[in-house]
């Protein structure tokens, strides 16, 4: 009788799931609590990167010959439409960045990644929910901030209605999850290549560019506003940052938080399948 | 098989020059093992280098993109903001080989106590922490840099004398004197105040708006990177020798002096954070 109880194999219940990756997302927000200071500079530097924008499209579009009786326009966008678009993209970076990559791949150089196999918990979600209470802790401390300094500053404009605020809001929330995700998949990379500190400058640049958070693509031919449109990084900023501008409306505006939730649930299935693929065949250095 | 410099205690007894030899065989030394760890993973070396290269190809898309919009900015024409751009690349990849440990100063060297290990080496400590990393991407960025000035130059119709080839050297060694000088007098600040990160990142940030004209900044913009954080005489005013007026050609001479100034006050500073400096003891 008692021998098979003993043999009936242990299983979590979901709300002992739940309530253990919940505490991973506390973890993380209270680490980060704990280097709070560390992001003052990065409000500086966040600042300075908006700054620099809008003194360059400021002179670009004091250069361009003057239209009569119609504002100058770059790419669809009036000036203060251009600086809020820059102010509203550095502003979600600071949100959804983090260093899943960076951490991941730490642990799998630096053979940790032993531990982390031993637990019942994946790591796929747990990064997850890491990245999560990052993004609560960077909310208040860090993208709060840059928007008082950001905002009156440079004279940030308000969406053209209301409600964008909150649809806004819901895809810089979609886009945590995508960023999330290819962090995670670039992270993986480590079980390959072991170092991958070049892999994620690479991705880094080429981010800046893809996410449009550098210029908007419609500044671009059409061939490449097209391509753009085929990958996942433009869930990333750009179309957060047009949905705010209220370049998506009704119909486009829905397909785009559809675009950035496929994106999510694809990039989570990628990542789910390239961890399982990774894990078997792991060589473990150090420990 | 050759005896290694770095072992020749001897040589240190020989003279200045001989003294010389002594140094420049120990940072050969660090430079060998340096390429031997980073060498040890292939691809992601590779990948490392192709990333300067993307990072290049991105801005200079950004920068045709931009002028596709307007006849010049504030006067100054594509191929002109591209000569400045490409300028630039010099002075920020000499730099950018022997900069990395300066970053991270004051959480590796400071906070986990690795400085107790260079002062007890007889070689001077600012040189031991600069040459114990190399950066090989700023190879590439100078590259690049090159491969745009030629382009930019061409299309301005610069011809290139001896003398613009010997000027063009020095202003470019005087850029990175000034970026080593910033950057020094920044990581300096860690001896007082043991801050991990400290302001280099954000100075570090403000470098990729030195490319452009100073010209089309705010007057306050323009004395702030001209006197106080002088990263207008890193690009744009030694750039100005080539593709400016008579007077301007003046100002870039000027640029070896700042070089100089900068550097001198930093090593200073440097200098005094070291009298100052108390181990953690770990």
């Amino acid at each position: 009788m008692t021998d098979a109880v003993a043999l009936r194999p242990w299983r979590r219940t979901p709300s002992a799931t739940l309530g253990l990756y919940l505490h991973f997302m506390r973890f993380s927000f209270l680490e980060y609590l704990a280097f709070r200071l560390r992001y003052y500079t990065g409000v500086v530097s966040y600042t300075i990167f908006v700054a620099g924008n809008y003194y360059l499209y400021g002179a670009l579009y004091a250069s361009r010959p003057a239209q009569p009786d119609e504002p100058i326009t770059l790419g669809g966008l009036t000036l203060a439409e251009m600086v809020t678009y820059v102010g509203l993209s550095w502003i979600g970076r600071s949100f959804y960045f983090n260093n899943v990559d960076r951490e991941l791949s730490g642990q799998i150089r630096e053979g940790h990644i032993a531990m982390l196999l031993l637990k019942p918990v994946h790591a796929q979600t747990m990064y997850a929910c890491r990245a999560f209470g990052e993004a609560a802790f960077r909310l208040l401390m860090f993208t709060l901030p840059i928007v008082l300094v950001v905002g009156p500053l440079f004279g940030l404009l308000a969406p053209p209605h209301p409600s964008l605020y909150g649809w806004t809001l819901l895809s810089f929330l979609l886009a945590l999850l995508v960023n999330t995700q290819i962090n995670f998949l670039v992270g993986c990379l480590a079980f390959y290549l072991k170092n991958i500190l070049g892999v994620i400058r690479a991705k880094m640049v080429l981010m800046e560019f893809l996410t449009g958070v550098l210029v908007p693509f419609t500044f671009f031919p059409d061939w490449v506003q097209r391509a753009v449109g085929w990958l996942p990084f433009q869930a990333i900023s750009y179309i957060p940052v047009m949905t705010y501008l209220g370049r998506r409306s009704g119909d486009d505006l829905a397909r785009g938080l559809l675009i950035q939730a496929a994106w999510a649930v694809g990039l989570l299935a990628a990542g789910r399948w390239l961890w399982n693929r990774s894990v078997r065949h792991v060589t473990l250095q150090g420990g | 098989m050759r005896s290694s410099p770095s072992l020749d205690a001897g040589a240190a007894r020989g003279g200045l020059r001989a003294a010389l030899g002594h140094q420049l065989g120990v940072f050969g030394a660090y430079f060998a093992q340096f390429l031997k760890v980073r060498l040890s993973y292939r691809v992601d070396f590779a990948i490392d280098l192709l990333a300067n290269l993307i990072q290049a190809s991105v801005q200079l898309a950004i920068l045709s993109v931009l002028f596709s919009k307007v006849p010049s900015l504030r006067g100054w024409s594509y191929e002109q903001v591209l000569f400045i751009y490409g300028f630039s690349l010099l002075p920020l990849g000499l730099f950018n080989i022997v900069s990395v440990n300066l970053y991270r100063f004051g959480e590796r060297y400071i906070v986990e106590g690795h400085f107790d290990r260079v002062l007890l080496r007889p070689v001077n400590p600012l040189a031991q922490i600069m040459f114990e990393e190399f950066n090989i991407a700023g190879v590439n960025e100078i590259g690049v840099g090159v491969g745009v000035l030629v382009y930019a130059s061409t299309r301005l119709g610069l011809a290139w004398s001896p003398v613009d080839l010997l000027v063009l050297g020095v202003l470019a060694l005087a850029g990175a004197l000034i970026f080593a000088g910033i950057f020094l007098g920044l990581t300096s600040v860690s001896f007082w105040f043991e801050d991990r990160m400290g302001l280099a990142p954000p100075v570090y940030n403000v470098i990729r708006f030195s490319r452009y004209p100073v010209t089309i900044f705010s007057p306050l913009v323009r004395l702030f990177l001209t006197f106080v954080l002088p990263f207008a005489w890193v690009a744009f005013f030694p750039a100005t020798w080539f593709i400016g007026g008579p007077q301007a050609r003046r100002l870039a001479l000027l640029t070896p002096l700042v070089g100089v100034a900068v550097f001198g006050l930093a090593y200073h500073v440097w200098k005094r954070g070291l009298r100052r400096y108390a181990s953690t003891g770990s």
